[in-house]
């Protein structure tokens, strides 16, 4: 037998208060106070005899409930071996160590002492045990599947490293419930270690763990924590001479007690430092620092680093500086017309995006006509000759935009596929009125920006004389005229987009071109035939990239449509910062996940020496925030019962710690009970006797 | 408690006055001063304290007539003086802590105190001059006596508190001095001292010819010693603590309690002191009333 506590054995002294009460427990200390004790003093003093102890049982009785209140209190158990112990405890255990990963685990020496942790856990399992390692950040994954094998477990969490995810704690604890409630062991444990980041959690985010489970946070974080992250670059574009120039702002915050002091933050463009500058930021404070500007003339690997600190990942901020591209557009218009006047107009106007346009007759468009241009109109046109038709054809199809705006010509043959719709006649709407547009639709990108009832109201411009168009089962239309019948009408084709629009855009047909809304709507169609979107800078962690995006970039620069088709088949492979390979387009991925942080490269086959596509990466701003959330509440709020929150100790050997020996058994509890009733006992005893011998008790 | 306008008058129950407002208390010897009413006096005189004028009435002795206000005034008046008293009356209060001990609802002290407060009322309303001396380890408070001293000494007894340990036979040797004229000395105490010890500290007050009465004030529990549980007693005086064995001590103690009343009455006897022993369950009224009907008899008998 052995005892928690067994410094209450000190208690055992109480044993001889009884045998004291017995002893003398004719001497009382009642204090009488008196006049005068002249007499009393006079009387000599006579000492009261010990009187021997005559009722053992009595005794008895009382030294053994101090005994045994005393045992009680020194919290005895029985030690066995660990197998029956674990029997006694309820049997094998599944446990599932969740070990966070997240960027924010590379703080200080938070990941070693996470290692550590979970390593104990691993030496934990018995025989009878199983256990798996869930590896997590933004999402989870079960490194080692449920084992007995602490060494598998150990070698998986001593390869285990830091990630560059964002810390999400709901994807894990889910696996670790549907690990948990497809177990049939007995005891069912999930154990998370983690820094337990605040912006980690959702609190309506609730885990349903299985009956009996137990959650059991082990925090590795840092109740004080000072970090430096630069978090953001915002760009100032101005031209110059026909020269782009960027102005460069880093955004800086400082999430620690003290004040960083002329810190120095630098740039650094394709490897090469360009610029240093100092800043100074206060406490829990953001700041920012300019760089001045620079000619931006082809897309640059760029880095602000901001000193080091214990969380080094995020003092560096990796990005892309382009310049800015304008959107080539080639206008085809018939000899001897002069429909475009109001079109071309319209784009030079632009500016985000910039607009270029060349006006050409159909005679002049050759397949070279469409080499780096991004979208092509054909402005109630003639049609092209067959090379440059199916030079169009290729074009679009990989991902090129058509505008076809039609008037009395016709643009294209009958059987053309890139027609989005079927031609009809002219209608004259002067015999009727004139005709106005009667149905738009705003959830199409084109119109979205039209949805607000005050951005524009469409139905003010008039068509005199509409081309009947009948649009094809999978086109879509995107715009009617008041009498029913299509007046905008969209075709997907390859990776490209045709839009036809029933009616001219000059004046000769309505008089949209000397309307508000012209601009706008030119804008957007063309932006939207050519897929312009601003090109990202930067990606955060865990974002996926779609390989739409590097292969419409490189359509924008001339690389689809060439002749050569082969060589400018959309496919590539995009490299890792740390190395690995994934390939993307025809006959591989769609899309790849940013996992790292760092620059992936895209290269597109066919682009020969020229540089890949660049993917800057840096991690959620979240994970620089590094407060912590109480491991109870965390629990608390995870799983919705407090009572089976742990209290984060280790779980090496539980089932062998005295503790819970002791708690299982629960001795002391019939020891104290047995007290007890020695005690009333004791008291019944007493007070009987006392009434038959009339005195005490000894 | 019962509450009465002038602090102290609680000491002077009705209910005991009532029982003795038709006696009177006669000095047996005769004091200086004038003698009106009852009183036998050596010397002829006058009180030299005026107090007011009234109307000559027939039979009213001539040389009383105040004939500078009958010039003034051409009526007749005569003079009364303040005090037609003949007699002290100094009670000799015992205030130590011993006499705080109560085993039941009156100590000692207030028992003590209720007497001299009816004492003093009675020797009042015989208009004698009366006094009172509290006492312990040393003297606590002294007021000389007087006609209008009566209200002084309730608040006197009011404001006694049995607080520290006495020195009875020094304390009486002392106060011996303040006597310089023949009174009605009361002394009331516990009288915790050797009886030839008491009488010899006595003897100075009757050299003086003062009228010497003494109450032995003892609470039943000193007499009876009601004690039966193994204790520590403790001395309130001295905070000696002894441990007693009642059933063992018991006997021995009351015998001993009683040798001691018998010699302090035996030897104040021998002394012409009249002594008195009473006890705090003891009816004030009916004590008095005995001890002033004895004293009564025996001023007939001189």
């Amino acid at each position: 037998m052995s005892f928690l506590a067994p410094l209450f054995f000190a208690g055992l002294a109480a044993v001889a208060v009884p045998i004291l009460v017995h002893l003398i427990q004719r001497e009382r200390k009642t204090i009488i106070a008196f006049p005068s004790l002249m007499f009393i003093r006079r009387i000599p003093y006579q000492s009261v005899e010990r009187r021997r102890i005559h009722n053992w049982f009595l005794l008895m009785m009382r030294v053994a409930a101090m005994a045994l209140l005393v045992a009680a209190f020194a919290r005895p158990f029985f030690a066995v071996d660990p197998v029956k112990a674990a029997a006694a405890l309820g049997g094998a255990r599944e446990v599932v160590i969740l070990l966070d990963r997240s960027a924010s685990m590379g703080y200080g020496d938070h990941w070693a002492r996470a290692q550590a942790e979970a390593k104990k856990i691993a030496d934990s399992i018995g025989g009878a045990d199983r256990a798996t390692l869930v590896l997590f950040g933004t999402g989870a994954e079960e490194a080692v599947r449920a084992t007995s094998d602490g060494g598998r477990l150990g070698a998986a969490i001593a390869d285990a490293k830091v990630s560059s995810d964002a810390t999400r704690y709901a994807p894990a604890l889910r696996l670790a419930q549907s690990i948990l409630t497809r177990s049939p062991l007995p005891r069912k444990q999930a154990v998370l270690i983690s820094d337990f980041q605040r912006s980690g959690w959702e609190k309506q985010e609730e885990i349903s763990m299985p009956d009996g489970a137990e959650l059991t946070p082990i925090s590795v974080g840092t109740p004080e924590t000072a970090n430096l992250s630069v978090t953001s670059v915002k760009f100032q574009r101005t031209s110059f001479q026909g020269e782009e120039r960027v102005v460069l702002t880093a955004g800086l915050t400082n999430r620690g007690a003290t004040t960083i002091k002329a810190q120095d933050v630098k740039l650094e463009v394709d490897g090469r430092v360009v610029d240093t500058r100092q800043v100074s930021i206060d406490p829990n404070a953001s700041g920012s620092v300019s760089f001045p500007q620079m000619t931006v003339a082809a897309p640059m690997r760029a880095v602000i680093r901001a000193g080091t600190d214990a969380l080094p990942a995020d003092n560096v901020f990796n990005f892309v500086l382009s310049p800015s591209r304008p959107v080539s557009v080639l206008v085809v218009q018939a000899e001897g017309a002069a429909s475009s006047l109001y079109l071309t107009t319209a784009l030079g106007i632009g500016t985000s995006p910039p607009f270029k346009s060349e006006v050409l007759t159909p005679s002049r468009v050759t397949p070279a006509s469409f080499e780096k241009r991004s979208v092509v109109i054909l402005n109630d046109a003639t049609p092209l000759g067959t090379q440059a038709e199916e030079a169009l054809n290729r074009f679009v199809t990989q991902g090129g935009g058509l505008f076809v705006v039609l008037g009395d010509r016709t643009p294209m043959s009958a059987a053309a596929t890139l027609l989005p719709g079927k031609l009809g006649p002219a209608v004259e709407r002067l015999r009727t009125g004139t005709g106005t547009l009667g149905f738009l639709d705003h959830s199409h990108p084109i119109f979205e920006g039209f949805k607000d009832p005050k951005s524009g109201n469409f139905s003010v411009i008039r068509f005199f004389k509409v081309r009947g168009l009948t649009p094809g089962p999978t086109d879509k239309v995107l715009a009617r005229f008041d009498d029913g019948s299509a007046a905008m009408v969209e075709r997907a084709v390859g990776s490209g987009r045709v839009i036809a629009f029933a009616s001219t855009l000059d004046k000769s047909w309505n008089d949209f071109p000397i309307q508000h809304l012209f601009l706008p709507l030119v804008h957007q169609t063309v932006s939207y035939l050519g897929q312009y979107r601003e090109p990202d800078a930067w990606y955060v962690v865990g974002r996926t990239l779609d390989v739409s995006v590097p292969i419409a970039a490189i359509v924008r620069e001339g690389g689809a449509g060439d002749a050569n088709t082969a060589a400018r088949r959309p496919s590539g492979v995009v490299m890792t910062p740390s190395g690995s390979q994934v390939t993307i387009g025809e006959g591989g991925a769609q899309a790849v996940e940013l996992a790292e942080q760092g620059f992936y490269s895209v290269r597109l086959q066919g682009l020969g020496d020229r540089k890949p596509f660049q993917v800057a990466v840096n991690l959620d701003p979240t994970e620089s925030d590094l407060s912590s959330l109480p491991t109870a509440e965390f629990v608390a709020t995870a799983t919705g019962h407090a009572a089976v929150t742990a209290s984060g100790q280790s779980l090496e050997n539980p089932n062998l710690t005295p503790e819970d020996i002791e708690k299982k058994q629960a001795v002391w509890w019939y020891l104290f009970a047995a007290g007890a009733a020695l005690l009333l006992a004791e008291a019944v005893v007493a007070n009987r006797l006392s009434k038959r011998f009339g005195f005490g008790l000894s | 408690m019962e509450t009465h306008a002038l602090p102290g008058a609680r000491f002077v129950d009705p209910k005991v006055l009532a029982r003795i407002k038709d006696l009177s208390l006669l000095a047996r010897n005769v004091v200086d001063g004038f003698i009106n009413g009852l009183h036998r006096a050596p010397y002829f005189g006058a009180s030299v304290d005026f107090a007011e004028h009234r109307g000559y009435v027939p039979g009213d002795d001539i040389r009383r007539v105040d004939w500078k206000l009958f010039a003034r005034t051409d009526r007749y008046f005569v003079k009364q003086y303040e005090a037609d008293t003949n007699a002290n009356l100094v009670i000799l209060l015992d205030v130590s802590k011993s006499m705080g001990f109560a085993s039941d609802e009156v100590s000692k002290l207030q028992y003590a105190s209720f007497l001299a407060a009816s004492l003093g009322y009675l020797s009042h309303r015989q208009r004698d001059r009366v006094g009172i001396i509290t006492f312990d380890e040393d003297v606590v408070s002294r007021v000389p006596p007087s006609a209008k001293h009566f209200n002084v000494m309730l608040h006197t007894l009011d404001r006694s508190k049995a607080e520290r340990p006495g020195r009875l036979i020094a304390m009486l040797d002392k106060m011996a001095e303040f006597f310089k004229r023949r009174s009605i000395v009361v002394l009331i105490s516990d009288l915790y001292e050797s009886p030839s010890d008491i009488l010899e500290a006595l003897k100075p007050y009757r050299s003086l010819n003062n009228d010497l009465v003494v109450f032995h004030v003892l609470d039943p529990a000193e007499i009876s010693f009601p004690y039966t549980e193994a204790s520590r007693f403790q001395d309130l005086e001295s905070g000696e603590e002894v441990p007693v064995v009642p059933e063992v001590f018991a006997e021995q103690y009351r015998a001993m309690m009683k040798e001691h009343i018998a010699a302090l009455a035996g030897k104040c006897a021998e002394s012409r002191i009249d002594y008195l022993q009473l006890t705090t369950n003891q009816p004030l009224d009916e004590a008095l009333f005995y001890y002033l009907g004895n004293r009564e008899r025996l001023m007939r008998v001189r």
